[in-house]
C-alpha cells in the first residue's frame, strides 16, 4: 500500500501535473482577489480610500426648493441647478454634467407618488459611482417623505435603534465575502480537485490494462486502490495549509486553523473515497467524472441546506461564531462519514471481480 | 452509397458512446440528476446564501426577535437584561439593550452591525409593504434612463470612441432616445413628467418589480432597493451556458483519449481516411449535443419564440455560444493528443478550462459598465437577452480571436493526428514542435505565416495577463505586463525558427538566421497591426492598451520586431538550438527596456 502511494506521488511529482495543480489554484486565488477588489469598489468606494468624487458633477432639473435637491446640497454633492432639461442634456453631452436628476413635483406633503428620474451615463464606469454617491441622498429623501406619510398608517411606528460605532469601520460585503466564499473555497479546492484525481488514477490502470499487471505483483487489489486513495487524500490538507498561510499574509486573520485542516481532510476523505467507489464501480473514465461531478454539485446543494455545512462550519470556526461543542459535534459527523464511505470502499473492492 | 469519411467515423462515435452507457451507468446517471434537482431545488428555496449563523447577538427586548430572525446570518439569545451585558462581555459581537445597539471592537462585529443596518432597512420595507396603501408607504420612486454621449480619450490616435465600435452609436439618434428629448427640442419646453402615470399603482405591481427575476435589468425601484449597475446576472449566465459545454468537453477528450491508449484507434488510421476526415468526425457529434443544449438553455431564458425578431434573437445568442464551444473544444482535442495519461488530461482540461472561464467571467462582470467588456462573448449574451441590439462589429470583435485561436489550434493538432504522435510516449514539448515541423514542411508554410497564426494567441494571453495582473499595485502590474507580454512575443515570434534549426529543415547558416529573423518579425509585424486595426481600439483608452498596442508609428515596431527576433535566432546560430530557453530570454528582455523607455512616463 506505502509503495503505490509513493508509486503515484512520485508520478505526480515528475509529471510537473501536481505543478499544473498548483497554478491553477493560483488562478482560482488570482480571481477572486480581482473580485474582492472589485466588489469593494462596488459597494464600498470608500474602502479603496481616495476615490475621486470631487470631479463628479450632477445637473438638477428643478426649482431651488425643492427638498430632494436642498438634500443633495446637504450632502455636497456637486450640483448644478437647471430649469428644463434641454440645456442639461447639452451640458451633459458636453461632459460638463454626468448625470441628470429631474426632481418629482409634487411634496411629502401631497399624497401623489413622487418619481425621480435619474440620467446616467451609458456604459461608463462613472455610472455605477454616481449610483453610489446617489444613494444615500435619495434614501435619505424617501425617509423624509415616509416621516410625513407613514403617519397616516394605521398603527406604523418606524424602528429606532441607535448602533453605537466603535472606531473599527467593516463593510459587511467585504467581510462576508473573505470569509463565507473566498476562505471555504479556497481550503475546499484541493478536495475537490483530490476526489477527480483519484478517479484518473484507477480507471487509468484498468483501461491501460496495466491493473492486471499490478495484481501479479505481490499487491492486493485492496492495497494498491487504498494507497492511490491515501496519496490523494494526503496531499489535501498540504494545499489547504499553504492557502491558509497566503491568506493570513494578507491580513486576514484565521481561528482555529487546525481544527478547519482537520475537516478539510475529512471532506477529502469522504470525496476520495466516494469516486474511488464510483471508479471501481464503473471503470470507464468519462463515465466516472461525469457522476463524480454530479455528486460534488449535488453535496454543494446540499450545503445550503442545514447550517453547519462543512462550508459554513469553516466559515464559523474561522472566524470564531461557534462553540467549541457544537463545533467538535459536527466534525465527528463528518469523521463518521468519512469512516462510513472507508467501510462502503473496502466492501466495494473485496467484491470487485478483479479482486483475486 | 456514397457517403463523406467524416460521417461514417461520426456514426461510429455515436454509436461507441451508446455502448459505453450500460444500463447500469445510465440508471445511475438519472438517480444522480434527479439527486442534483431535487437538491438545487430544496436550496433555491432558502435563498441561496451560505453565511447561516455567522454573527452573534444578545438581546433582552422580545420584540428584536421578529427583525433579527428575517436574517439568517444572525445567530441570536434572547435573555434578561443583565445575561446580555454578561454576553457581550464574553463573545457576543453585538448587544442590543434598550434602543441602544453596543458592539464589540472587533472587524466581525463592525461588519456585523453593517449586516444589521441594512437587517432594519429590509424588515422596514416588510412591514410597509403589508400596508395595502403604496403612497404612504413607498412615496419615492426612482427611474434610471441610460444615456449614451460621446466619450473622451486622452490618448491621442484613437478618433473612435468605444460608443462608436461596441455599439454602433450615431449622436442624432442619442437624443431621439431621449423619453421627451425630441419634443423638448421641438420647443415645446419641460420634460418634467406627472409622477403618477409611470410609477405601479398598487402592491401588487410593487411586488412584480422587487421580485423581478434575476435576469431582468432593474429601471424602476424605490431608493431602498435602488442599486448601482453591478451586473452579477452575467455570472449566472456565464455558468448557466458553460457549465455543459465542460461536461461535453470531457467526454469529448476521454474519447479522443481512449483511442490513444492501447493503440485502439489504429484501426481508424488504417481505414482509408484522411486525418482531416477523422477529426471532424470525431468532433460534429459532440458540436451537435453541445449546441442542442446550449438552444434548450437558451428557450428558457428567452421562452418560446413569438415573432421573427425573438427567433433572430435566439439564433444570434447561439451564434455568440458558438466560438466558446469551439475554443473549448479545440483545446481539449490538443490536450488529449498531448497528453500522456489522463492524469495530465485531467489537469491540462482543467486548467484551461479555468483560464477560459476567467477570461469569459470578468469581462462580462461589468457587462453594463465598460466597454472592456465586449471582449467576452458572454456579454453580448447578456446584451442580447436584455434585449439590446448586437452590431456585427462587436460580434466580431468579442467572437474573432475565439474563432482563430480555435481554428489554429485544430490545424495543428490535425497536422499531428497521426501514428508517430498519437501512439508513443513522445514528450510533450516535441509534439508541439511536430506541429510546427508540420506546418513548415507545407510547400507555402513559412515563418511569416506561422507568426502571423500566433497573433490571436498571443493576444488572447495578453487580455488574460491584463486580469491577471490587475491586483497588483499599478507600476509594478504594468511593469510585469510589459515584461510578461513581450516574452509572449518573443516565444511565438522565435518559435519558428527554432523548429527549423533543431529539426534540420534549415541549415544553420548566418544568412538563415538573418533571413528568417527579418520574415518572422515583418509576418508578426502584419498581423498585429491588421489586429490593432480590427479589434484594439476600444480599450485603447486603458494603460494596458497602451502596452498591447504601442507604437502608432510603423517603422520602429516592424525594426523592433525584426531585431528582438534577430538577438533569439543568432544565439541559436551561435550557441546552437538548445540554447533556445537564453535566446528568448536575452531578446524579452530587449523588448522590454525597448517597451519600458517608451512607457517611461506612465511608470514613473
Amino acid at each position: 500500500m506505502k509503495t503505490v502511494a509513493k508509486k503515484e506521488f512520485k508520478d505526480l511529482l515528475t509529471e510537473k501535473t501536481f505543478i499544473l495543480a498548483i497554478i491553477i489554484q493560483l488562478f482560482i486565488a488570482s480571481f477572486s482577489t480581482f473580485l474582492v477588489i472589485g466588489l469593494t469598489s462596488f459597494y464600498d468606494p470608500t474602502a479603496l480610500g481616495d476615490v475621486d468624487f470631487e470631479g463628479i458633477n450632477i445637473g438638477v432639473v428643478g426649482t431651488e426648493n425643492d427638498e430632494l435637491y436642498q438634500i443633495l446640497i446637504e450632502n455636497n454633492v456637486h450640483t448644478y441647478l437647471y430649469d428644463d432639461f434641454i440645456p442639461a442634456y447639452g451640458d451633459f453631452y458636453d461632459r460638463k454634467i454626468d448625470a441628470i436628476i429631474v426632481t418629482p413635483l409634487g411634496t411629502a406633503e401631497g399624497t401623489d407618488l413622487l418619481n425621480v428620474d435619474i440620467y446616467l451615463p451609458k456604459s461608463e464606469i462613472k455610472a455605477t459611482v454616481i449610483s453610489l454617491q446617489l444613494k444615500e441622498s435619495l434614501e435619505e429623501y424617501e425617509q423624509r417623505v415616509r416621516d410625513v406619510r407613514t403617519q397616516r398608517l394605521p398603527g406604523y411606528s418606524p424602528i429606532d435603534f441607535n448602533i453605537i460605532e466603535r472606531g473599527v469601520r467593516a463593510s459587511s460585503t467585504f467581510f462576508e465575502f473573505v470569509y463565507v466564499a473566498l476562505l471555504p473555497l479556497l481550503v475546499f479546492t484541493p478536495a475537490f480537485i483530490s476526489g477527480g484525481l483519484v478517479i484518473d488514477f484507477i480507471t487509468e490502470e484498468y483501461e491501460r490494462k496495466t491493473m492486471d499487471l499490478l495484481l501479479a505483483s505481490p499487491a492486493s487489489l485492496l492495497e494498491i486502490i487504498s494507497g492511490k486513495a491515501i496519496l490523494a487524500i494526503l496531499i489535501v490538507p498540504l494545499q489547504s495549509f499553504v492557502w491558509m498561510l497566503l491568506l493570513s499574509m494578507n491580513r486576514i486573520s484565521i481561528s482555529h486553523s487546525l481544527q478547519i485542516l482537520l475537516i478539510v481532510t475529512l471532506i477529502a476523505g469522504v470525496l476520495v473515497f466516494s469516486s474511488t467507489i464510483i471508479a471501481v464501480f464503473f471503470k470507464d473514465r468519462g463515465v466516472a467524472q461525469l457522476l463524480y461531478s454530479l455528486v460534488l454539485i449535488f453535496l454543494f446543494m446540499s450545503s445550503y441546506l442545514f447550517t453547519n455545512s462543512p462550508l459554513n462550519l469553516v466559515t464559523r470556526l474561522s472566524i470564531n461564531s461557534i462553540t467549541a461543542v457544537e463545533s467538535w459535534t459536527w466534525t465527528g459527523i463528518y469523521l463518521f462519514l468519512a469512516l462510513f464511505l472507508y467501510m462502503a470502499t473496502m466492501l466495494v473492492i473485496k467484491k470487485d471481480p478483479h479482486n483475486i | 452509397m456514397y457517403m463523406p469519411g467524416w460521417l461514417t467515423i461520426a456514426k461510429w462515435e455515436l454509436m461507441r458512446s451508446k455502448l459505453k452507457f450500460d444500463a447500469r451507468s445510465i440508471i445511475m446517471l438519472i438517480i444522480s440528476l434527479i439527486l442534483v434537482i431535487a437538491a438545487s431545488y430544496a436550496a433555491s428555496q432558502t435563498g441561496m446564501s451560505m453565511n447561516q449563523k455567522i454573527y452573534m447577538v444578545a438581546f433582552s427586548q422580545p420584540d428584536v426577535q421578529p427583525i433579527i430572525q428575517t436574517d439568517q446570518r444572525f445567530d441570536y439569545m434572547l435573555v434578561d437584561r443583565y445575561k446580555t451585558t454578561v454576553y457581550y462581555e464574553y463573545g457576543a459581537d453585538m448587544a442590543i439593550i434598550g434602543n441602544n445597539v453596543y458592539l464589540s471592537d472587533t472587524r466581525k462585529a463592525a461588519s456585523a452591525a453593517d449586516a444589521l443596518e441594512n437587517t432594519f432597512i429590509e424588515y422596514r420595507e416588510i412591514v410597509l409593504t403589508s400596508y395595502n396603501d403604496v403612497n404612504n408607504s413607498h412615496p419615492v420612486w426612482v427611474t434610471v434612463h441610460d444615456l449614451e454621449r460621446p466619450q473622451d480619450f486622452q490618448l491621442a490616435g484613437t478618433e473612435s470612441t468605444i460608443d462608436e465600435i461596441s455599439r454602433g452609436y450615431n449622436s442624432t439618434a442619442a437624443l431621439e432616445s431621449v423619453p421627451g428629448g425630441s419634443e423638448g427640442a421641438s420647443g415645446d419646453g419641460s420634460v418634467r413628467t406627472g409622477s403618477s402615470t409611470i410609477s405601479p399603482e398598487d402592491i401588487e405591481a410593487l411586488d412584480a418589480i422587487e421580485g423581478k427575476t434575476f435576469f431582468e435589468k432593474q429601471t424602476l425601484s424605490t431608493p431602498s432597493n435602488f442599486n448601482p449597475p453591478v451586473p452579477f446576472t452575467a455570472i449566472l449566465y456565464a455558468f448557466l451556458f458553460i457549465f455543459p459545454i465542460y461536461f461535453v468537453s470531457q467526454f469529448y477528450s476521454t474519447s479522443l483519449m481512449d483511442e490513444r491508449t492501447n493503440r485502439k484507434g489504429e484501426l481508424i488510421l488504417i481505414a482509408p481516411l484522411r486525418s482531416r476526415d477523422v477529426v471532424i468526425g470525431k468532433t460534429v457529434p459532440y458540436l451537435v449535443i453541445t449546441m442542442a443544449i446550449q438552444a434548450a438553455i437558451t428557450l428558457y431564458i428567452l421562452k418560446m419564440p413569438s415573432t421573427l425578431a425573438d427567433v433572430e434573437r435566439i439564433i444570434l445568442v447561439l451564434a455568440a455560444i458558438f466560438p466558446v464551444i469551439l475554443l473549448f473544444f479545440a483545446l481539449s482535442f490538443y490536450s488529449a493528443i498531448l497528453s500522456r495519461s489522463f492524469k495530465e488530461l485531467t489537469f491540462a482540461s482543467v486548467f484551461l478550462s479555468v483560464v477560459i472561464s476567467g477570461y469569459l467571467f470578468f469581462p462580462a462582470m461589468f457587462a453594463n459598465i465598460h466597454a472592456i467588456s465586449s471582449i467576452s462573448p458572454i456579454t453580448l449574451i447578456v446584451r442580447l437577452i436584455e434585449g439590446e441590439s448586437v452590431p456585427m462589429s462587436t460580434y466580431l470583435f468579442s467572437t474573432l480571436p475565439f474563432y482563430l485561436v480555435a481554428g489554429a489550434v485544430y490545424v495543428f493538432g490535425t497536422s499531428i493526428f497521426r501514428e508517430e504522435d498519437l501512439f508513443t510516449q513522445k514528450s510533450i514539448g516535441s509534439k508541439i514542435i511536430d506541429c510546427f515541423e508540420m506546418f513548415l514542411s507545407y510547400r507555402y508554410g513559412s515563418v511569416f505565416f506561422l507568426s502571423i497564426i500566433f497573433i490571436p494567441v498571443v493576444y488572447m494571453t495578453q487580455l488574460m495577463l491584463i486580469v491577471m495582473l490587475f491586483n497588483l499595485p499599478v507600476p509594478y502590474s504594468i511593469l510585469a505586463m510589459i515584461v510578461l507580454s513581450a516574452l509572449a512575443e518573443e516565444i511565438v515570434k522565435s518559435i519558428g525558427i527554432y523548429t527549423l534549426f533543431k529539426r534540420k529543415l534549415k541549415e544553420i547558416t548566418f544568412k538563415n538566421a538573418v533571413r528568417l529573423s527579418i520574415l518572422s518579425g515583418a509576418g508578426f509585424f502584419v498581423g498585429e497591426k491588421a489586429v490593432a486595426v480590427l479589434t484594439l481600439a476600444p480599450i485603447a483608452s486603458s494603460a494596458f492598451g497602451t502596452v498591447m498596442t504601442m507604437g502608432a508609428m510603423l517603422l520602429i515596431p516592424l525594426l523592433l520586431h525584426v531585431t528582438t527576433v534577430a538577438i533569439s535566432s543568432l544565439v541559436m546560430y551561435w550557441k546552437g538550438p538548445d540554447a533556445y530557453k537564453y535566446a528568448v530570454i536575452l531578446a524579452t528582455i530587449f523588448h522590454s527596456l525597448y517597451n519600458m523607455t517608451i512607457l517611461r512616463g506612465l511608470l514613473f
